[in-house]
């Protein structure tokens, strides 16, 4: 970065000049390329070389082994009438639906409530409420398969038994699948949004909200006036997050409900990705798939900003 | 402003305890592992056997050596050590080092394909269940074993080699094969007022009309349900054994997706008059209210029946339903029309030599040693109750020893005709993967009212079309 803005004033030079200048600059910058670089090198063999060689391979069909068909655009002309890839698209926009604002509120509010300088042993709760986020998630996923175990041995039938509520087959139900899935990302995401909400509350001047407050304003308006509004840039952060998040749930899925049950209710883009390419060996649409949720995500983000730079 | 502080702490706490309450039930017993085909865990029964080694074909030149690695699930690596045959292994190839790396199932599938893709990191020997094979064997990256299977083509289940085969060329050796019974409870039978004689009960139930009508019966006499069968979860296998019961399946001969065919669509339909008539009890397979009934003493928490392979019964006898000895009895699986075979197939499991393997020769002595000897194999199938696709071992007195565990009868007889009449079914091959998805999401809607059997076949049936290009 430090060079680009250093070479932008000299954009009149001619060519020659201009390299010469950029050759001294990385010349005595060399210890900062030297540190940046094994990030960059990891990148291109394992991160910018298989972005180019899927976007090659979605023009084509192979098993992983063997040779490569050329198909031009056939993998993508199927993905439109593959009714099994939106389902899995429209699953994550009902389960974004169905977690991600009451997540959101919910970490907001416990920031809040951790950012008061009331609560004692801060630190304790915070590493509390952070510890779900670094659990591991296979290990998370198969707790709460066992917690809502559709027989009477799981905790949750259990629990419910007690007031004489039958046993519900939570993994049986397409609902009650994808609410046990959304508790499950709640449970282990909740802490990583407050934590970054908190980070936000710590920048905001506390006279503010006081100042409000001495002003007339009642805590929920200060906090849903002066607060939130304040809080946007990270509340962003967290929703753009969240989208891919959800969109890219993983391990949760494969480990709760089997890799998407019951009837593909919880399957994610992700997961279908992965089956076509290691389970079915079709390398070739798994990649155009990806390219098609890449290039969706990357539209969903962008309006994302762009809606919510707009409101300032 | 005193009570507002006090609402955050009763906030903070309320969430603290909630989150730690759940963060602290983290698993106390293992993870449930997924539980595949010809698995047996633990052996509570060994039967002594004397067994007469007859090698059928003397290794030939000088003996191989070196190490080989072989991936193997734990249910399949443990009969090799157990029942003494890796010893003998190592006594008649002392220069062949065996090193073992443990599997589960899904983890050889997961690691085999990137291996092969990547051309190193393979094996020399892995061991595949059948419904998978076949994806594996149209990858490529395996060796062309046809000069070594040659002698024992003829001497294997010849409906092993289906899914073994590729363009006339051998790519894999068959181990175990899993020819379908039907397990019943012999004290519901009784209370039912059946007999509970196998040949009775084989000729009481010999059609799925039967098998209803019985069902029913049993269902109005005791309340027992004739079998479980998840709706939303169905896992299509008992669904695979209908169709390769009547030589059926997923494709035609000839490559034609066959799933929404007018007989399949009936074989749903079939399935689907158990669910109607309300016989079925909604367990998931591989679960632990699905051992649950298996294993019941209390007949009312049991289940009657059970359409399944050779190995389920020693599943049964060593982990799932050890307390239950002498309850369970197995006849004949019933057939979709009068006068078929009494027979299908379900799993089974073949070994595959990787093409990078350096050490070929010494794999194939250790793949031959286990399938192509009367020794190995029926030390194993005493052991475990993994059925052997090798015929020759069925010239045993092994198979028709009475079976303590199933009161008394000789299981092994009905294992072993069972075997010998499979049809030719059209279930497992190269799409598997992709047909078996598809199926299992169109039996899930249509036992939960979703869809009609002709439907959801149809809707199964025309993805797969798209996906794969067959017609």
């Amino acid at each position: 970065m430090t060079t680009m803005k250093s070479t932008a004033p000299s954009a009149a030079l001619p060519l020659g000049a201009r390299l010469q200048k950029l050759g001294r600059e990385i010349i005595r910058l060399r210890w900062a390329y030297f540190f940046v670089a094994p990030f960059f090198l990891l990148y291109l063999v394992f991160g910018f070389f298989p972005q180019l060689f899927s976007l090659f391979l979605g023009f084509t069909q192979w098993k992983g082994l063997g040779p490569i068909t050329f198909v031009g655009l056939a993998n993508y002309e199927v993905i439109f009438r593959d009714k099994v890839f939106w389902q899995a698209m429209a699953n994550s926009v009902i389960i974004f639906f169905m977690h991600v604002p009451l997540m959101l509120f919910l970490a907001l509010v416990l920031a809040v409530v951790l950012n008061s300088k009331r609560v004692r042993g801060l630190p304790f709760f915070r590493l509390v409420y952070f510890l779900p986020y670094i659990t591991n998630k296979i290990a998370a996923g198969r707790t709460f398969g066992l917690l809502f175990s559709s027989d009477r041995q799981g905790l949750m039938n259990y629990f419910l038994s007690l007031f004489g509520i039958a046993a519900v087959p939570w993994m049986d139900n397409i609902w009650t699948a994808r609410i046990v899935l959304c508790l499950l990302i709640m449970w282990a995401w909740v802490g990583y949004n407050m934590i970054l909400m908190l980070a936000g509350l710590q920048t905001i001047n506390p006279e503010l909200t006081e100042a409000a407050m001495i002003d007339g304003a009642s805590a929920p308006q200060a906090f849903f006036q002066i607060t939130i509004p304040l809080m946007q840039p990270i509340l962003l952060f967290c929703l753009v997050m969240s989208v891919m998040g959800t969109f890219n749930l993983f391990s949760e899925v494969y480990t709760l409900t089997a890799g998407g049950g019951p009837m593909n209710a919880t399957l994610t883009p992700i997961i279908y990705i992965y089956n076509k390419a290691f389970g079915d060996f079709r390398l070739g649409y798994a990649s155009a798939v990806s390219y098609v949720y890449f290039i969706f995500i990357f539209v969903v983000t962008l309006l994302q900003f762009r809606y919510v730079s707009r409101e300032d | 402003m005193t009570r507002h502080h006090t609402l955050q702490r009763l906030v903070a706490i309320t969430m603290f305890v909630v989150i730690a309450v759940s963060a602290c039930a983290t698993p106390t017993a293992a993870p449930q592992t997924p539980i595949v085909i010809t698995q047996v865990v633990q052996q509570t029964q060994i039967v002594q056997q004397q067994v007469v080694v007859t090698p059928t074909a003397v290794p030939q030149g000088p003996k191989p050596k070196g190490e080989i690695t072989i991936w193997m699930w734990k249910a399949a690596e443990d009969p090799i050590k157990n029942s003494g045959v890796e010893a003998a292994f190592n006594k008649e190839y002392p220069d062949i080092k065996l090193n073992w790396v443990t599997y589960g199932t899904n983890d050889v599938y997961q690691k085999l394909p990137l291996a092969l893709s990547a051309g190193t990191g393979a094996p020399d020997v892995a061991l595949v269940e059948d419904s998978n094979l076949a994806p594996f064997v149209y990858l490529g990256g395996l060796s062309d074993l046809s000069d070594r299977v040659k002698t024992y083509q003829t001497q294997m289940n010849k409906y092993k080699w289906d899914t073994a085969m590729k363009d006339g060329k051998y790519y894999a050796m068959p181990w175990d094969s899993g020819p379908v019974v039907l397990y019943y409870r012999r004290d519901v039978f009784k209370a039912a007022g059946l007999s509970d004689n196998p040949d009775d009960v084989s000729k009481l139930i010999s059609t799925w009309d039967d098998y209803l009508k019985v069902c029913q019966t049993i269902k109005d006499k005791t309340g027992v349900p004739c079998f479980m069968s998840n709706k939303a979860n169905n896992d299509a296998r008992l669904y695979e054994m209908m169709l390769w019961q009547q030589g059926l399946g997923y494709y035609s001969p000839d490559g034609k997706v066959t799933i929404d065919s007018a007989d399949n669509v009936a074989t749903l339909e079939k399935l689907g008059e158990f669910w109607k008539a309300g016989l079925l009890s909604d367990e998931a397979s591989w679960g632990d209210p699905w051992y649950a009934r298996f294993k019941s003493l209390d007949i009312t928490n049991t289940v009657a029946t059970h359409v399944e392979a050779a190995w389920m019964g020693g599943n049964y006898k060593t982990w799932i339903a050890a307390e239950a000895a002498g309850k369970w009895g197995v006849a004949q699986m019933p057939t979709m029309k009068a006068g078929q075979a009494r027979s299908s197939n379900d799993g089974g499991s073949s070994f595959v030599i990787p093409d990078q393997s350096k050490n070929k020769d010494a794999a194939w002595a250790f793949v031959e040693f286990i399938t192509a000897r009367v020794s190995s194999q029926n030390k194993i199938f005493a052991y475990a109750d993994i059925f052997p696709s090798f015929e020759p071992a069925y010239d045993d007195a092994l198979f028709s020893e009475p079976d303590s565990y199933f009161a008394g009868e000789s299981v092994r007889q009905y294992y072993l005709n069972a075997s010998k009449i499979v049809p030719t079914g059209y279930v497992y091959g190269q799409y598997y993967s992709d047909m078996h998805g598809k199926v299992q999401t169109a039996i899930q809607k249509f036992s939960t009212g979703a869809a009609s059997a002709a439907d959801a076949l149809k809707e199964a049936a025309d993805a797969v079309r798209t996906d794969t290009g067959l017609k």
